[in-house]
């Protein structure tokens, strides 16, 4: 026990005088998040800020007065559109849809000949597409009043033409949209965990082999599974270290988000911050073992880093499974290393209390994962340099 | 004392082959019947040509892998590597240190705690000081942080590295590698010294310096160390050694000083004596 600690001392003042490569890992792991956050909170903003504006963009709008004293009775105003309107979409520069209103809608509508109008949008320019909606809807209102008083004319009744009443209810909003973005914040926290142990995994195991100092570290006195533990926790605390710096830049980060709406919804203290951190104790343990166990079979440390890439992808992707299925959160979800974490840190940013039902899978999984591979490395230590 | 039985090793390793067809295995023989035995207060030397199987019997002196027949002892302490469960040192262990040595199942960390071994892989950490790396050493073999630290400034100024001591590993020299990596295998200040080819690199003076401390280190007051080193260029042998083992193909052909050999080759120059010994067909072809 003792000298595994004494090893473990050594690991972890070794890997944090690795200045350079400690500067590199942390750009990843404490800038990338925070900055997207603040961009798609930008994104978000200027949504909300345009629903709230109440503009609509149109050609031709002269001749249809009839139909712009009715959208200027929905208090919308009509702003022309640009006449390169067409290129402008395409190309991403114009945001919004475009109406098109043919020169002869006023005649037309009078004389009862449905006059056609154009929505122009491009649904590669999503912001524009998103616009559609509500401008269909706006001219269905028109529509349907142009028909109430035709009916009305006649003394027919208006209830005749809709003989149910259809109403939305949105339950989600705005909010549920902040809640979707802020989805991508656990799977920074868990590549942070990957990034902080991966040097310091492939290090102490690959390096060591390629400097020739794991045979004379073999030649002390010390059983292999001191020497194991004491470099798998070292790694472990690495990744957990970053890990921790990585859900700290969330807290600065939310004071930059844009959208009040989702500055609202988005609630990160420390709280949060400590049960995301203690969440990631089983995925640091049975990564760092993981990635022990694939180097120390590795000669030198390009071939590890060869070899971990399928980690790192494995891990970094496991946060798009539950985009990929869209059933919901399914049990199994809590015994896969990764997903448990982003599935449990999830629960934690909607504000719901953890179950050990739901944290223990996680746990287990994690830390037998560490036993097992922790098991090989050092079966493997005397092999490694015993050829 | 280290003595070494008519040790044997076979490695298997694969041939050549081709992308579509496994290579099939090849067994070579690394080691067939090495015998040595050092003495305390002596200075034994593994003398050989490349490839004739002296790192393979050095690291198996070492624990690295066990022999596949023979027997290897240090101070009567029998080295075989039964590997404690893992994560599980070993359950009963009585402190290491003075008197705590007893040679039993997992009696080879027993044995390397009474060895100092510089090997052929004998890596630094870059980023750790010549005395951080020493001292790490030290800690492992069961000292105190103080002790290891002291013992470290008694060895720089043996080995002339004190202007060192301090400085990170990353840009060391071959020769100031060479000494902190001795002075690493040292530190616990073992009975017996192992040493694979110590002087490959190292330029005149270094190589002078480092016979001068093997000498002391053997002399009563240096300790009268059991040392045993492997080499293939015949005046270190010549020069050092008190006791000589001739090996060649994986098996151990003579042994005696170095007067004696030559008398038992018949030669006047120890080189003429060596081949002589190492090689006696290709002197009869």
């Amino acid at each position: 026990m003792k000298q595994a600690l004494i090893v473990f001392a050594k690991e972890l003042s070794d890997a944090l005088r690795d200045r350079r490569t400690l500067l590199r890992l942390m750009v990843p792991a404490l800038l990338l998040g925070p900055l997207l956050l603040t961009a798609l909170s930008g994104l978000i903003a200027s949504l909300e800020e345009r629903a709230e504006r109440r503009e609509l963009m149109a050609v031709g709008m002269a001749h249809a007065p009839t139909l712009a004293n009715y959208i200027e009775r929905q208090t919308y105003t009509i702003k022309a559109a640009p006449p390169d309107y067409e290129a402008s979409l395409r190309a991403n520069k114009l945001l919004e849809p475009v109406l098109v209103v043919p020169e002869d809608f006023e005649a037309k509508l009078l004389a009862g000949e449905a006059p056609t109008v154009e929505i122009v949008s491009d649904s590669a320019n999503q912001r524009a597409a998103a616009g559609t909606g509500a401008l269909a809807r706006l001219l269905g209102g028109f529509n349907r009043e142009r028909a109430a008083l035709n009916l009305a004319l006649r003394g027919v009744s208006t209830q005749l033409l809709e003989p149910v009443d259809v109403q939305e209810r949105d339950l989600a909003g705005v909010q549920a949209r902040a809640a979707r973005l802020t989805s991508i914040i656990p799977m920074f926290i868990i590549m942070a965990v990957l990034y902080g142990a991966l040097t310091a995994a492939l290090d102490s195991t690959a390096g060591e082999r390629e400097r020739g100092s794991l045979e004379p570290l073999l030649m002390n006195p010390v059983p292999h599974g001191a020497l194991v533990a004491g470099k798998w926790g070292a790694v472990a605390l690495m990744g957990m270290a970053v890990a921790l710096l990585s859900s700290l830049s969330f807290v600065p980060a939310q004071w930059l988000l844009k959208s009040d709406s989702l500055q609202a919804m988005f609630q990160f203290g420390p709280g949060e911050v400590l049960a995301f951190w203690l969440l990631q104790i089983p995925l640091a343990a049975g990564l760092s073992a993981l990635l022990m166990a694939l180097a120390i079979r590795s000669k030198t440390f390009k071939e590890a880093q060869a070899g971990s890439t399928l980690v790192v992808t494995a891990v970094s992707l496991m946060p798009m499974v539950t985009l990929l299925n869209p059933g919901g959160d399914a049990p199994w979800y809590l015994w896969v290393p990764g997903l448990a974490q982003n599935t449990l840190m999830l629960a934690v940013l909607k504000g719901e209390a953890l179950r050990w039902t739901q944290v223990l899978p996680g746990v287990v999984v994690g830390f037998a994962l560490a036993a097992v591979a922790l098991a090989y490395v050092a079966r493997s230590m005397r092999a490694a340099v015993a050829r | 004392m280290i003595e070494i039985r008519d040790v044997h090793k076979q490695f298997s390793t694969p041939a050549g082959g081709s992308l579509f067809k496994r290579a099939p295995k090849r067994i070579v023989q690394a080691v067939q019947g090495v015998s040595l035995h050092a003495a305390d207060g002596r200075i034994t030397g593994l003398l050989g040509a490349n490839g004739a199987g002296k790192t393979t019997t050095l690291r198996m002196l070492g624990g690295l892998f066990p022999p596949d027949a023979g027997h290897i002892a240090v101070d009567g302490i029998t080295v075989t590597r039964r590997e404690p469960a893992m994560g599980r040192p070993e359950p009963a262990q009585p402190p290491r240190g003075v008197g705590g040595v007893q040679g039993r199942p997992g009696g080879t960390l027993a044995a390397l705690a009474r060895m100092g071994i510089l090997g052929d892989a004998h890596g630094l950490y870059p980023r750790l000081s010549a005395r951080e790396n020493i001292v790490y050493y030290g800690r492992l073999q069961g000292m105190t942080p103080d002790a290891a630290n002291a013992r470290a400034e008694a060895l720089a100024k043996l080995l002339d590295m004190g202007a060192i001591l301090d400085r990170r590993a990353d840009g060391f020299s071959q020769g100031e590698r060479m000494k902190t990596a001795l002075a690493r295998a040292l530190v616990h200040d073992p009975a017996n010294i192992v040493l694979d080819e110590p002087t490959n690199g190292l330029d005149v003076l270094a190589t002078r310096a480092l016979r001068e401390a093997l000498r002391w280190l053997r002399s009563p007051e240096g300790g009268g160390k059991c040392i045993v080193f492997s080499t293939h260029i015949m005046q270190e042998v010549e020069q050092l050694c008190d006791e000589v083992v001739v090996v060649s193909k994986g098996r151990s052909v003579a042994h005696g000083s170095v007067p004696a050999l030559l008398e038992q080759a018949g030669e006047a120059r120890f080189e003429d004596a060596f081949v002589k010994l190492a090689f006696p067909e290709e002197v009869a072809a």
